[in-house]
Protein backbone atom coordinates (compact mmCIF):
# COMPACT_ATOMS: atom_id res chain seq x y z
CA UNK A 1 0.00 0.00 0.00
CA UNK A 2 1.87 3.05 -1.16
CA UNK A 3 1.62 6.76 -0.74
CA UNK A 4 2.18 8.97 -3.71
CA UNK A 5 1.54 12.40 -5.04
CA UNK A 6 -1.61 12.90 -7.13
CA UNK A 7 -1.13 12.01 -10.79
CA UNK A 8 -0.58 14.55 -13.52
CA UNK A 9 -3.76 15.68 -15.18
CA UNK A 10 -4.19 13.59 -18.35
CA UNK A 11 -5.09 15.05 -21.71
CA UNK A 12 -8.80 14.97 -22.53
CA UNK A 13 -8.43 12.07 -24.95
CA UNK A 14 -6.41 9.84 -22.68
CA UNK A 15 -8.03 7.07 -20.68
CA UNK A 16 -8.79 7.59 -17.02
CA UNK A 17 -8.17 5.10 -14.26
CA UNK A 18 -10.71 4.41 -11.58
CA UNK A 19 -10.45 2.57 -8.32
CA UNK A 20 -13.61 0.55 -7.77
CA UNK A 21 -14.62 0.16 -4.15
CA UNK A 22 -17.69 -0.89 -2.22
CA UNK A 23 -19.40 1.00 0.56
CA UNK A 24 -22.73 0.17 2.12
CA UNK A 25 -23.27 -2.54 -0.47
CA UNK A 26 -22.82 -0.18 -3.43
CA UNK A 27 -20.09 0.04 -6.01
CA UNK A 28 -18.37 3.40 -6.12
CA UNK A 29 -15.55 4.57 -8.39
CA UNK A 30 -12.81 7.05 -7.59
CA UNK A 31 -10.71 8.70 -10.25
CA UNK A 32 -7.12 7.78 -9.40
CA UNK A 33 -6.11 11.38 -10.11
CA UNK A 34 -7.38 12.25 -6.66
CA UNK A 35 -6.02 9.20 -4.85
CA UNK A 36 -2.84 9.63 -2.82
CA UNK A 37 -2.74 6.25 -1.19
CA UNK A 38 -4.47 3.15 -0.01
CA UNK A 39 -3.94 1.87 3.52
CA UNK A 40 -5.06 -0.95 5.72
CA UNK A 41 -6.39 -0.06 9.16
CA UNK A 42 -3.07 -1.06 10.66
CA UNK A 43 -1.10 1.04 8.19
CA UNK A 44 -3.35 3.99 8.96
CA UNK A 45 -2.36 3.55 12.58
CA UNK A 46 -5.96 2.99 13.62
CA UNK A 47 -6.10 6.75 13.98
CA UNK A 48 -9.16 8.80 13.33
CA UNK A 49 -7.22 11.08 11.03
CA UNK A 50 -4.34 9.30 9.31
CA UNK A 51 -1.08 11.25 9.35
CA UNK A 52 1.20 10.29 6.46
CA UNK A 53 4.61 11.90 5.97
CA UNK A 54 3.52 14.69 8.27
CA UNK A 55 0.36 15.39 6.30
CA UNK A 56 -3.01 14.80 7.93
CA UNK A 57 -5.81 13.26 5.92
CA UNK A 58 -8.91 14.09 7.95
CA UNK A 59 -11.45 11.30 8.17
CA UNK A 60 -14.62 11.86 6.16
CA UNK A 61 -17.67 9.75 6.90
CA UNK A 62 -18.67 9.09 3.33
CA UNK A 63 -21.34 6.57 4.35
CA UNK A 64 -23.11 9.26 6.37
CA UNK A 65 -22.80 11.80 3.60
CA UNK A 66 -24.35 9.38 1.13
CA UNK A 67 -26.87 8.06 3.68
CA UNK A 68 -25.47 4.56 3.28
CA UNK A 69 -25.17 1.95 6.02
CA UNK A 70 -21.95 2.27 7.97
CA UNK A 71 -20.31 -1.12 7.37
CA UNK A 72 -18.39 -2.55 10.25
CA UNK A 73 -14.69 -2.64 9.63
CA UNK A 74 -13.57 -6.02 8.31
CA UNK A 75 -10.37 -7.58 7.10
CA UNK A 76 -10.90 -6.03 3.66
CA UNK A 77 -11.56 -2.54 4.94
CA UNK A 78 -9.26 0.03 3.40
CA UNK A 79 -8.56 3.68 3.95
CA UNK A 80 -8.35 5.72 0.76
CA UNK A 81 -6.31 8.92 0.98
CA UNK A 82 -7.66 11.66 -1.25
CA UNK A 83 -6.30 14.96 -2.42
CA UNK A 84 -7.72 17.54 -4.77
CA UNK A 85 -6.25 20.99 -5.19
CA UNK A 86 -5.50 22.08 -1.63
CA UNK A 87 -8.00 19.72 -0.01
CA UNK A 88 -7.09 16.42 1.62
CA UNK A 89 -9.06 13.75 3.38
CA UNK A 90 -9.53 10.05 3.84
CA UNK A 91 -12.48 7.74 3.46
CA UNK A 92 -13.07 4.24 4.72
CA UNK A 93 -14.36 1.72 2.20
CA UNK A 94 -15.59 -1.81 2.77
CA UNK A 95 -13.62 -3.45 -0.02
CA UNK A 96 -11.40 -2.51 -2.91
CA UNK A 97 -12.55 -4.32 -6.03
CA UNK A 98 -9.85 -3.26 -8.44
CA UNK A 99 -8.61 -0.73 -10.92
CA UNK A 100 -10.26 0.05 -14.26
CA UNK A 101 -8.82 1.99 -17.16
CA UNK A 102 -11.55 3.50 -19.26
CA UNK A 103 -11.89 5.90 -22.14
CA UNK A 104 -13.99 9.00 -21.45
CA UNK A 105 -16.85 7.56 -23.52
CA UNK A 106 -17.10 4.63 -21.13
CA UNK A 107 -18.03 6.92 -18.29
CA UNK A 108 -21.76 7.41 -18.70
CA UNK A 109 -23.51 10.56 -17.55
CA UNK A 110 -25.92 10.34 -14.65
CA UNK A 111 -29.45 10.31 -16.11
CA UNK A 112 -31.03 13.76 -16.12
CA UNK A 113 -33.94 12.51 -14.03
CA UNK A 114 -31.59 12.74 -11.06
CA UNK A 115 -32.03 16.46 -10.58
CA UNK A 116 -31.14 16.98 -6.91
CA UNK A 117 -27.81 17.72 -5.25
CA UNK A 118 -26.64 14.22 -6.18
CA UNK A 119 -25.73 15.64 -9.58
CA UNK A 120 -22.82 17.23 -7.75
CA UNK A 121 -22.00 14.08 -5.79
CA UNK A 122 -21.41 11.88 -8.83
CA UNK A 123 -19.46 12.54 -12.00
CA UNK A 124 -21.02 9.68 -13.89
CA UNK A 125 -21.48 5.93 -13.94
CA UNK A 126 -19.39 2.96 -15.03
CA UNK A 127 -20.69 -0.43 -16.05
CA UNK A 128 -18.97 -2.79 -13.65
CA UNK A 129 -19.45 -6.55 -13.40
CA UNK A 130 -23.22 -6.98 -13.76
CA UNK A 131 -23.85 -3.78 -11.89
CA UNK A 132 -23.00 -0.09 -11.99
CA UNK A 133 -20.36 1.89 -10.13
CA UNK A 134 -21.11 5.55 -9.49
CA UNK A 135 -18.11 7.82 -9.99
CA UNK A 136 -17.66 10.00 -6.94
CA UNK A 137 -16.84 13.67 -7.33
CA UNK A 138 -13.72 13.98 -5.17
CA UNK A 139 -14.18 17.74 -4.91
CA UNK A 140 -17.55 17.19 -3.28
CA UNK A 141 -16.19 14.46 -1.02
CA UNK A 142 -13.40 16.73 0.18
CA UNK A 143 -15.36 19.95 0.23
CA UNK A 144 -15.05 21.60 3.63
CA UNK A 145 -18.40 23.26 3.15
CA UNK A 146 -20.19 19.96 2.70
CA UNK A 147 -23.15 19.38 4.98
CA UNK A 148 -21.47 16.68 7.00
CA UNK A 149 -17.81 16.46 6.15
CA UNK A 150 -16.96 15.21 9.56
CA UNK A 151 -19.44 13.11 11.43
CA UNK A 152 -18.51 13.31 15.07
CA UNK A 153 -14.94 12.38 14.33
CA UNK A 154 -15.86 8.85 13.42
CA UNK A 155 -15.37 7.07 10.11
CA UNK B 1 -46.29 -9.61 -22.81
CA UNK B 2 -49.61 -7.95 -23.54
CA UNK B 3 -53.11 -9.18 -24.02
CA UNK B 4 -55.78 -7.15 -25.74
CA UNK B 5 -58.96 -6.31 -23.91
CA UNK B 6 -62.24 -6.95 -25.68
CA UNK B 7 -62.68 -3.27 -26.36
CA UNK B 8 -59.29 -3.07 -28.06
CA UNK B 9 -60.33 -5.70 -30.55
CA UNK B 10 -62.99 -3.40 -31.89
CA UNK B 11 -62.06 -1.12 -34.72
CA UNK B 12 -60.52 1.99 -33.26
CA UNK B 13 -61.45 5.43 -34.39
CA UNK B 14 -58.86 7.93 -35.49
CA UNK B 15 -59.44 10.08 -32.42
CA UNK B 16 -59.27 7.35 -29.80
CA UNK B 17 -56.57 7.12 -27.17
CA UNK B 18 -54.69 3.81 -27.15
CA UNK B 19 -53.79 3.08 -23.54
CA UNK B 20 -51.85 0.50 -21.63
CA UNK B 21 -53.55 -0.41 -18.38
CA UNK B 22 -51.36 -1.83 -15.64
CA UNK B 23 -51.39 -2.27 -11.89
CA UNK B 24 -49.21 -0.99 -9.08
CA UNK B 25 -49.96 -2.30 -5.61
CA UNK B 26 -53.24 -3.63 -6.98
CA UNK B 27 -54.29 -0.19 -8.21
CA UNK B 28 -55.13 0.18 -11.89
CA UNK B 29 -53.41 2.94 -13.81
CA UNK B 30 -53.15 3.75 -17.50
CA UNK B 31 -50.54 5.29 -19.72
CA UNK B 32 -50.71 6.21 -23.40
CA UNK B 33 -49.10 3.48 -25.46
CA UNK B 34 -47.09 6.17 -27.24
CA UNK B 35 -45.35 6.85 -23.92
CA UNK B 36 -44.37 3.19 -23.46
CA UNK B 37 -41.16 1.87 -24.93
CA UNK B 38 -41.16 -1.59 -23.42
CA UNK B 39 -42.24 -4.11 -20.85
CA UNK B 40 -39.92 -6.76 -19.48
CA UNK B 41 -39.26 -8.70 -16.35
CA UNK B 42 -38.03 -6.54 -13.51
CA UNK B 43 -34.31 -6.71 -12.79
CA UNK B 44 -33.25 -5.77 -9.32
CA UNK B 45 -32.74 -2.04 -9.03
CA UNK B 46 -29.34 -0.66 -8.06
CA UNK B 47 -30.03 1.95 -5.37
CA UNK B 48 -28.53 5.39 -5.83
CA UNK B 49 -28.02 7.66 -2.86
CA UNK B 50 -29.64 10.93 -3.83
CA UNK B 51 -32.30 13.45 -2.98
CA UNK B 52 -34.54 13.48 -6.06
CA UNK B 53 -37.94 12.34 -4.83
CA UNK B 54 -38.83 8.83 -5.99
CA UNK B 55 -35.93 8.62 -8.47
CA UNK B 56 -34.25 6.02 -6.34
CA UNK B 57 -32.00 3.86 -8.43
CA UNK B 58 -30.85 2.48 -11.72
CA UNK B 59 -31.59 -0.66 -13.66
CA UNK B 60 -29.11 -2.14 -16.03
CA UNK B 61 -30.39 -3.74 -19.20
CA UNK B 62 -27.27 -5.03 -20.92
CA UNK B 63 -25.23 -1.97 -21.85
CA UNK B 64 -28.15 0.36 -21.16
CA UNK B 65 -28.75 2.00 -17.82
CA UNK B 66 -32.13 3.48 -16.95
CA UNK B 67 -33.16 5.60 -13.99
CA UNK B 68 -35.90 4.13 -11.82
CA UNK B 69 -38.98 6.07 -10.82
CA UNK B 70 -40.52 4.44 -7.76
CA UNK B 71 -44.17 4.87 -8.72
CA UNK B 72 -45.35 2.48 -5.98
CA UNK B 73 -43.61 4.54 -3.28
CA UNK B 74 -45.00 7.78 -4.70
CA UNK B 75 -48.48 6.28 -4.29
CA UNK B 76 -47.61 4.76 -0.89
CA UNK B 77 -48.21 1.30 -2.27
CA UNK B 78 -46.13 -1.86 -2.54
CA UNK B 79 -45.66 -3.68 -5.81
CA UNK B 80 -47.52 -6.99 -5.80
CA UNK B 81 -46.32 -10.39 -6.97
CA UNK B 82 -43.14 -12.37 -6.88
CA UNK B 83 -42.27 -11.63 -10.52
CA UNK B 84 -42.87 -7.91 -11.01
CA UNK B 85 -42.57 -6.29 -14.40
CA UNK B 86 -40.53 -3.38 -15.66
CA UNK B 87 -42.50 -0.74 -17.54
CA UNK B 88 -40.15 1.46 -19.56
CA UNK B 89 -41.58 4.84 -20.42
CA UNK B 90 -40.52 7.64 -22.73
CA UNK B 91 -39.82 10.54 -20.43
CA UNK B 92 -38.77 13.87 -21.95
CA UNK B 93 -35.40 13.56 -20.15
CA UNK B 94 -34.86 10.01 -21.42
CA UNK B 95 -36.29 6.57 -20.90
CA UNK B 96 -37.20 5.68 -17.35
CA UNK B 97 -38.09 2.38 -15.70
CA UNK B 98 -40.89 1.70 -13.25
CA UNK B 99 -41.59 -1.47 -11.31
CA UNK B 100 -45.20 -2.60 -11.69
CA UNK B 101 -47.26 -5.56 -10.48
CA UNK B 102 -46.76 -8.92 -12.11
CA UNK B 103 -50.30 -8.78 -13.49
CA UNK B 104 -50.03 -8.64 -17.27
CA UNK B 105 -50.93 -5.17 -18.59
CA UNK B 106 -53.78 -4.88 -21.08
CA UNK B 107 -54.32 -2.64 -24.05
CA UNK B 108 -57.40 -0.47 -23.96
CA UNK B 109 -58.76 2.10 -26.37
CA UNK B 110 -60.43 5.07 -24.81
CA UNK B 111 -62.89 7.42 -26.44
CA UNK B 112 -61.61 10.93 -25.69
CA UNK B 113 -65.17 12.01 -24.98
CA UNK B 114 -65.18 9.77 -21.93
CA UNK B 115 -61.99 11.21 -20.46
CA UNK B 116 -62.58 13.40 -17.46
CA UNK B 117 -60.42 15.59 -15.28
CA UNK B 118 -58.62 13.61 -12.62
CA UNK B 119 -59.35 15.38 -9.37
CA UNK B 120 -56.91 13.63 -7.03
CA UNK B 121 -53.48 15.12 -6.55
CA UNK B 122 -51.69 11.84 -5.82
CA UNK B 123 -50.13 11.57 -9.27
CA UNK B 124 -49.74 13.69 -12.39
CA UNK B 125 -52.51 12.70 -14.77
CA UNK B 126 -53.74 13.72 -18.19
CA UNK B 127 -57.22 12.75 -17.09
CA UNK B 128 -59.05 9.61 -16.15
CA UNK B 129 -61.74 7.31 -17.40
CA UNK B 130 -64.14 5.05 -15.59
CA UNK B 131 -64.25 1.32 -15.88
CA UNK B 132 -67.18 0.02 -13.90
CA UNK B 133 -66.79 1.52 -10.46
CA UNK B 134 -63.08 2.26 -10.94
CA UNK B 135 -61.68 5.60 -11.94
CA UNK B 136 -58.47 4.89 -13.81
CA UNK B 137 -56.03 7.80 -14.03
CA UNK B 138 -53.99 8.24 -17.19
CA UNK B 139 -50.43 9.03 -16.17
CA UNK B 140 -48.84 12.19 -17.48
CA UNK B 141 -45.41 10.73 -18.16
CA UNK B 142 -43.79 14.08 -18.91
CA UNK B 143 -44.64 15.34 -15.41
CA UNK B 144 -43.44 12.26 -13.53
CA UNK B 145 -40.64 13.15 -11.20
CA UNK B 146 -41.38 16.86 -11.29
CA UNK B 147 -44.75 17.40 -9.71
CA UNK B 148 -45.51 14.34 -7.59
Amino acid sequence: MGIREPMETPSPASPSRFLIVTLGGRYLALDTESICGLLTFEEAGNDEDPMIHGIMYGAINLADRLSLPNDRGGANTRIVLLSKREMRGSIRVTTVEGLLELSPSQVLPLPMQFCGPERHWYQGMILFAKSIALVLNATWVLNEEGPAKRAGGTW
Amino acid sequence: MLRASHKYQRETTRQSWPLLVFSVGGRRLAVKTFDVSGISLWNESIPVAGRTPFVTGLVRQGQTVLPVFDLAASLRLTVQGSSPLCLTIRHPLGEMAMCIDEEIPVLHTCDPATIQTYQNKDLPAEGSYTNGLDEIPILSVSRLGSTV
